[in-house]
């Protein structure tokens, strides 16, 4: 009775399976044809009658993306903007939400109320006054223009602090006996435990920060100072009509990422679901 | 001195407050250990400093700016301003805003119904008992990973004017080629299938994970009860998924209102302000045609929307998390 209501019957695993199939594909597709056409020949992308099947592949097409745009600097200015703002945001929200979690002080509930404030303002209904206080501070096109506004996030925070309300308070006791500072109860024994939730938060801030667009293209401004993102949008200006240049730009963007999502795809379904906080 | 106000407050919240975190996880009574006398005061406030300071220079401070320049006129970095009441505002409606609000609804509804619609299915068939079924969740994640920008860019060749793969297929079948940039509504077509593509992997997450955490008694107890297929997920499944799917309903929404990059990459708000969403417009007001009164009047009016989702939500999951208790 049981097996069979679980088991579903075989047209109906039929079904399922082809449905899958299907979403699978349609997920996948648009990456293989972005393979496809970046190693196309010009002519063969431009004939109608041609086959879709790149015949032949001329790999020289990533290279000679790769040369005719300041790639190199465009993936380091992503790494400063990717690694550092994730960084960032992880050590100011574990101390913010271990303070939150543990710490009882006057004016607690407000600061805290303040940090969700962060949730509650979507950056893009700010844009034009960040870039306001940025001019004024004269960090446009800059580094720390691009860091210090994402240092920090609300939610970072607002996880951690639940997840230090749940572990039981004994833990803090032996180390506290043993006359350790308040700092390094905190960095010796809450940071570890947090090591699985720091790495799911760490990996979706990561993406997030990574593909972020619309505060890099608002900035800054300069072929110096654009992050991946804003570089592949002025390749699209600069090569329109080279669908095989373009795809093996794009092809450049998605490989790193592509091979980090393969890697840490756990932690990438974690962070969705814890990021979809109640 | 120190002990005792801050055992008091203490006290305080553990009686009255249930914690944010939807209202089920209550502190646990016990947990009092940081009322010791000896404990540094200063200590509390240097670990939350950084994420209160970051939040205030560059979330509450651009607010507050954001609603006192919706009232001025002037540029950007301009120091002269002057007042001049609901104008910015009316001018935004009049000007090109009141339609960006039009498209910014369509879109945002024609999104939600997509990707929660595919999310859901797609999860239903994720969480049957089959062999193998687990492992398909994985490719699910990739367009949500990937660079939109770099995404865009692919749909912008699949969709291209006669070469792309689409109007390719259509030559094929016979119809007529299809211009996805010139057309208001094919360009509407293009921007919600690449953001359907690209975000509805996350619904399916969430759903898949909702499924998860379903009560397995009440699904065997209802299938030997006799109960179809389809009755079980629209009476038992459906209603027991109606928390998350608010939820979700909200994050998707939320997304929605904020889509950006493939606009900005595809149609770049045309043709004709055709996908001019209200972002898109703050954007181009803002820094495009430097109409900082115009593009702030819309950020407001776009914060406030979001904000009224934000907090229903907090309203409606938070009166029903206090009647299941």
């Amino acid at each position: 009775m049981r097996s069979r209501a679980l088991r579903p019957r075989t047209s109906t695993q039929l079904l399922v399976y082809g449905l899958l199939g299907l979403a699978v594909l349609i997920v996948v597709f648009p990456l293989v044809w972005m393979l496809g056409t970046a190693v196309k020949s010009n002519g063969q992308i431009l004939d109608l009658n041609a086959s879709l099947w790149p015949h032949p592949f001329e790999w020289g097409n990533i290279v000679k993306a790769w040369d005719s745009a300041p790639f190199g600097r465009w993936f380091l200015n992503s790494v400063i903007f990717g690694f550092g703002s994730t960084i960032g945001q992880i050590i100011t929200s574990l101390l913010a939400g271990y303070a939150f979690a543990v710490f009882e002080f006057p004016g607690k509930r407000i600061l805290f109320y303040a940090v969700l404030c962060g949730l509650m303002v979507p950056f893009s209904t700010v844009i034009v006054p960040v870039v306001q206080i940025l001019g004024t501070l004269h960090w446009l096109n800059t580094y720390q223009g691009l860091l210090v506004p994402n240092l920090a996030s609300a939610l970072g925070a607002f996880l951690f602090r639940q997840f230090f309300q749940g572990l039981p308070p004994q833990l803090a006791e032996a180390a506290r006996i043993d006359g350790a500072s308040e700092f390094r109860i905190f960095l010796r024994v809450y940071v570890p435990l947090s090591r699985p939730i720091v790495a799911a938060f760490g990996m979706i801030a990561f993406l997030q920060n990574w593909n972020n667009f619309l505060f890099p293209l608002i900035v800054v401004n300069s072929t110096k100072m654009d992050v991946l993102s804003e570089g592949l949008s002025v390749f699209q200006g600069q090569f329109s009509t080279s669908y095989n240049l373009m795809m093996s730009a794009a092809l450049i963007a998605i490989l790193p990422i592509l091979l980090v999502a393969v890697v840490a795809q756990r932690q990438i379904v974690e962070g969705i679901t814890l990021g979809a906080i109640q | 001195m120190p002990s005792t106000s801050s055992g008091r407050q203490q006290g305080a919240t553990t009686g009255s407050v249930p914690a944010l975190g939807g209202g089920r996880r209550q502190r646990r009574p016990g947990w009092l250990p940081h009322r010791k006398l000896g404990r540094p005061l200063l200590l509390p406030y240097l670990f939350v400093a950084p994420a209160v300071v970051f939040t205030a220079l560059f979330s509450i401070l651009p607010l507050v700016i954001l609603f006192r320049r919706s009232f001025l006129a002037g540029g950007i970095f301009a120091t002269h301003l002057s007042w001049v009441g609901l104008q910015n505002y009316t001018n935004t409606l009049s000007q090109g805003g009141g339609q960006a609000l039009k498209v910014t609804a369509i879109f945002t509804v024609a999104f939600i119904v997509l990707t929660m619609g595919f999310g859901l299915g797609i999860a239903l068939l994720l969480d049957m008992k089959l062999p193998g079924v687990k492992r398909l969740r994985a490719p699910f994640i990739i367009p949500l990973a990937m660079p939109s920008v770099a995404t865009a860019l692919i749909w912008a060749t699949l969709f291209a004017p006669q070469i792309g793969l689409i109007n390719r297929i259509l030559s094929v079948l016979g119809i007529p080629q299809a211009d996805f940039t010139s057309s208001p509504s094919l360009a509407m077509v293009m921007i919600l299938s690449f953001g359907t593509w690209q975000f509805f992997g996350q619904n399916v997450i969430l759903y898949l994970a909702a499924l998860k955490n379903l009560p397995v008694e009440i699904m065997e107890q209802s299938s030997i009860d006799g109960a179809g297929a389809w009755q079980r997920f629209w009476h038992i499944r459906l209603p027991l998924l109606q928390r998350n799917t608010i939820l979700i309903l909200v994050i998707t929404t939320l997304t929605g209102l904020q889509t950006f990059n493939q606009i900005y990459v595809l149609t770049n708000g045309g043709p004709n302000g055709a996908t001019t969403t209200a972002l898109f417009y703050v954007y181009n007001q803002g820094f495009v045609q430097f109409n900082t009164g115009q593009a702030d009047a819309m950020a407001v009016i776009l914060f406030l929307i979001s904000l009224v989702i934000t907090v229903g939500q907090v309203g409606i999951l938070g009166r029903r998390a206090h009647r299941e208790i």
